[in-house]
């Protein structure tokens, strides 16, 4: 097991994913009476999923092997422009926000715990010892 | 730091759903008032939403929240009643009220207070990650 494991890296983009994404829920929501209004959404979790299905690190054999930091991908913001369901021009669906805005926040919370639990086996993994 | 610009977002969504309030509150409070600084009936005001944007540093721009640009008046034609008695009457007796609508004010108060409501959710929420992330490695 390494300090800077593919996965805590993967996880820490997942972290980052998720408050990005809380970030433009919380916009859409905050502009549901702007006229004209184009939501937007994070592309996070096909790109993870691409990016999973590769082999993931190099594996170091020797120390003067390039370790492969992390999986390269970073969460994209898109802006839907083609839509509207008011006479205005907005397209924030509240019920769509409210959803995904809950779903992230689970899945953040879940990505939290997994996180956590990298350290924790970590920190047995220091101390020799369970607990 | 995304997680407390996500508060900031939400904040700035329920200050402005909140003058909104403030201005439905101050059309219905100025229902029948002739008078006004200005002269003539008080007309109804209505705020103009428009989103925030914030640079970043690709070059492009990302949405920041919302903010109130400006205050319009409604510039439709007052009310008229015909009360020769009063000061304010016009040659035919007709006095000019207030061009503001309360079944329009109590829909747009309700939108208003959803909308903050649900504002008020996305904060609560931005604020549970942020306190789950203080949690890792505990």
């Amino acid at each position: 097991m390494r300090f800077e494991s593919p996965t805590l890296l993967a996880l820490q983009k997942a972290l980052d994913a998720g408050s990005l994404r809380q970030r433009v829920i919380a916009n859409n929501i905050a502009n549901i009476n702007t006229p004209g209004f184009k939501k937007s959404s994070v592309e996070f979790q096909i790109l993870f999923e691409t990016a999973l299905n590769r082999p993931l690190p190099l594996a170091k054999t020797d120390p003067r092997h390039l370790s492969a930091r992390g999986v390269g991908l970073e969460p994209r913001v898109i802006t839907h422009n083609n839509t509207s369901i008011r006479a205005d021009g907005n397209n924030v669906d509240i019920e769509e926000e409210m959803i995904s805005q809950a779903a992230n926040m689970l899945a953040y919370q879940t990505t939290a715990q997994l996180v956590s639990g990298k350290y924790a086996s970590l920190e047995r993994v220091i101390r020799g010892r369970s607990g | 730091m995304k997680m407390f610009q996500s508060l900031a977002i939400s904040g700035s969504g329920m200050t402005a759903q909140r003058m909104w309030l403030d201005l439905i509150s101050n059309n219905i409070a100025n229902v029948n008032t002739t008078r006004t600084r200005e002269g003539g009936p008080y007309q109804r005001q209505a705020p103009v939403f428009a989103q925030r944007l914030e640079q970043v540093l690709q070059g492009g721009y990302q949405g920041a929240g919302v903010q109130v640009s400006r205050i319009t008046r409604d510039q439709s034609p007052p009310r008229l009643q015909h009360e020769p008695e009063h000061p304010d009457a016009d040659a035919n007796g007709f006095v000019s009220y207030p061009n503001v609508e309360l079944n329009k004010e109590f829909v747009n108060m309700i939108t208003a207070s959803r909308a903050y409501e649900a504002n008020a959710a996305a904060f609560e929420s931005a604020k549970q990650m942020a306190l789950r992330a203080l949690e890792i490695g505990r």
